[in-house]
């Protein structure tokens, strides 16, 4: 295996890994100090993980990043909310990390971003000029026409699919539900934010019933016919739960024998499919996604609803000098996972830092890690490790790497992986706020 | 010794084919955007918030070598880094492990321990493994710094040892008298000791600031 030494000049400029990191900066030093102007729209994990390596490649870059929550709260570990493991301030980051490195953190939203005169709008403190704009805006939801649906119904029956006031509420109606009660979740269509979610949340809401509400049932009513991580859940649900015998606490009824979803109605509590109406005490709904709604008004999003980009910078392909990145990108085939909008991040600030220093940006590197806990001490977890590919214009994960904790693992390695699980939650809180 | 044990085991092709990568078509990512993607797991600059995932920073370069490459061959047992350690080729893991091998321990997570085991845990490693792991376990010269460990990781590792999942006569990175005198240490250790004093030892270095 030979290395190549004939590098491109950004190696050149960046020096000796050991000399980078001796620095105690664990990014290249750019050649000179460019400065320029970033705007940065949505503080989640992909908008504050890119102002935050933004600002450790070179201080002197003006980073804006403008984000309408003071509080965030993260959607990782918000089903443990749901089950009464967490509480909502537990997942609550603040921006006073990015504040001490220096981004200039608005409150505000952002109404339009024109990449024309590179000017982002914002509904109380008027308008950002860019050099750069980077868009991380999540999604939005795309709310099907069944009967009851509408945006007034998530008062009654929540999505909670992006946390904070519609966690605590589905929390709040788990509590009161009564012992016995049915618990129903319509899970969404693919593709959508963190694939693996709706199923941890079922195996956290069903160990909470197992303590707490014991004669109380789930059923699922999906969209799909299969999921993500299904052995294992379907493992651990057996394993905990009693799934698969008559006695189950969880019932998953797959897109196939559920037919047509007709109704999902708040006045009734029932979801109506083509062949059965359940009647719930607690409903949630997680409707079909779409890219943020910023990233639909500013024409960045296809006819699905998705961002196209360019996999080595994740700049948009409707608008040069405009990036999109996490779940609102086409990133395939990385997740809409929050590792993955981190590491997206990191590529994203790596390839605007090398631009506003006129150079080319550098190869990239990702990785995607996701844990998902079943019930207490049981988690297991994905992992990829990504190249570019340029024949198939594709995010590769690395052929013979990756792949999912055995489906027969031991008991100590499920626990080991509830434990990575809780560090996993810290350090990504670190690495993306500060 | 050490060093040259690491030296052979290269010599007689330890590294070779483990890793899931082959050698890479573009020209290989900086040392920096490859190890930046390990700090959401293992904290910012390798430092980590705990309460179970390792800190890397500081680690011997050495060490992290043979660890990831243990890991992708799957010598070493793991939870999810043989999965992650497979994704890299020899040159990648070579630039991550200088990478962190550069950067500098902090000691930010205070973990809980008890003064009592603390007191024992200082009498047992000074008497049993302060030879390798110098200076109360700071030093990172030829071995791990284990000052400041996560203390579930440092306790998952000393049971591994004990169930032979972690095969120390089969460690082709040490020599054969480091095996024998790390396998008669921890023999000693719980022999003598028992359970109390291996928690001792996991709370000394564990609190280590």
């Amino acid at each position: 295996m030979t290395q190549n030494m004939n590098r491109r000049g950004f190696l050149k400029f960046s020096g000796s890994a050991a000399a980078i990191a001796g620095a105690g900066i664990a990014v290249p030093h750019i050649a000179r100090a460019a400065g320029g102007k970033v705007v940065v729209v949505g503080g989640g994990v992909g908008g504050a993980t890119t102002a935050r390596y933004l600002k450790l490649h070179d201080s002197a870059i003006d980073v804006t990043l403008i984000e309408p929550n003071a509080t965030y709260h993260t959607c990782f570990l918000s089903n443990e909310v749901l089950s009464g493991e967490r509480t909502m301030d537990q997942i609550a980051v603040t921006f006073d990390g990015l504040r001490g490195l220096g981004v200039n953190v608005v409150k505000d939203t952002v109404t339009g971003i024109d990449p024309a005169s590179k000017m982002v709008t914002t509904t109380g403190s008027g308008s950002f000029s860019y050099d750069h704009c980077v868009v991380a805006p999540g999604i939005s939801l795309k709310l099907d026409g069944f009967t009851g649906v509408s945006d007034a119904m998530f008062d009654t029956i929540t999505h909670a699919w992006k946390a904070g006031p519609q966690t605590a509420l589905l929390r709040r109606q788990l509590e009161a539900m009564p012992d016995g009660g049915t618990f129903c979740l319509v899970a969404p269509p693919n593709p959508f934010r963190c694939p693996p979610g709706p199923y941890e949340r079922v195996s956290q809401i069903a160990m909470y019933f197992k303590h707490h509400k014991p004669k109380s049932k789930i059923v699922i009513i999906d969209r799909k016919d299969k999921f993500s991580k299904q052995g294992l859940f379907m493992q651990a649900w057996k394993d905990l739960y009693g799934y698969g015998t008559d006695n189950s606490l969880i019932r998953w009824v797959k897109a196939a024998e559920a037919g047509e979803i007709a109704a999902i109605d708040p006045s009734t509590m029932t979801v109506a499919t083509d062949f059965e109406n359940v009647k719930a005490d607690v409903i949630n709904y997680i409707p079909p996604q779409r890219a943020g709604e910023i990233a639909l008004t500013a024409g960045l999003a296809n006819d699905s609803g998705w961002c196209e980009i360019n996999k080595l910078t994740f700049e948009s392909v409707a608008h040069p000098g405009i990036y999109v990145l996490g779940d609102a990108a086409v990133a395939t085939k990385m997740p809409k996972s929050g590792y993955a909008a981190n590491s997206q991040g990191k590529v994203c600030a790596a390839a605007i830092a090398a631009a506003l220093a006129g150079q080319e940006p550098g190869t990239p590197s990702y990785v995607n890690t996701c844990y998902s806990i079943a019930g207490r001490d049981y988690g297991f977890s994905v992992a990829a490790v990504y190249r570019y590919d340029a024949e198939n214009n594709a995010i590769a994960g690395v052929k013979g790497a990756g792949g999912l904790t055995p489906v027969d693992a031991s008991a100590e390695v499920r626990r080991r992986e509830v434990e990575f699980a809780y560090s996993w939650y810290n350090n990504i809180v670190r690495d993306t706020w500060g | 010794m050490r060093k040259s044990a690491w030296k052979a085991a290269l010599a007689a092709g330890l590294l070779c084919g483990v890793f899931g990568a082959e050698t890479a078509q573009a020209e290989m990512a900086s040392a920096a955007m490859l190890s930046n993607t390990c700090d959401a797991c293992h904290g910012p600059n390798g430092n980590s918030y705990g309460p179970a995932s390792p800190s890397i920073a500081g680690m011997n370069a050495y060490y992290l070598t043979e660890t990831m490459t243990r890991y992708a061959s799957g010598s070493r047992p793991s939870t999810i880094m043989g999965r992650i350690a497979r994704g890299y080729t020899e040159d990648e893991i070579k630039a991550i492990a200088e990478h962190f091998a550069a950067q500098k321990p902090e000691r930010h997570f205070a973990q809980d321990s008890d003064a009592q085991a603390v007191e024992l845990g200082q009498r047992l490693t000074r008497d049993l493994c302060d030879s390798c792991h110098e200076d109360d376990g700071y030093a990172a010269e030829d071995y791990p710094i284990l000052a400041g460990q996560m203390m579930p990781y440092l306790r998952n590792n000393l049971a591994d040892f004990e169930s032979g999942m972690r095969d120390l006569e089969n460690n082709p990175t040490m020599s054969a008298k480091e095996r024998r005198k790390k396998i008669r240490t921890l023999q000693d250790l719980r022999d003598k000791h028992g359970a109390a004093g291996v928690e001792a030892v996991v709370q000394f270095y564990g609190s280590r600031r």
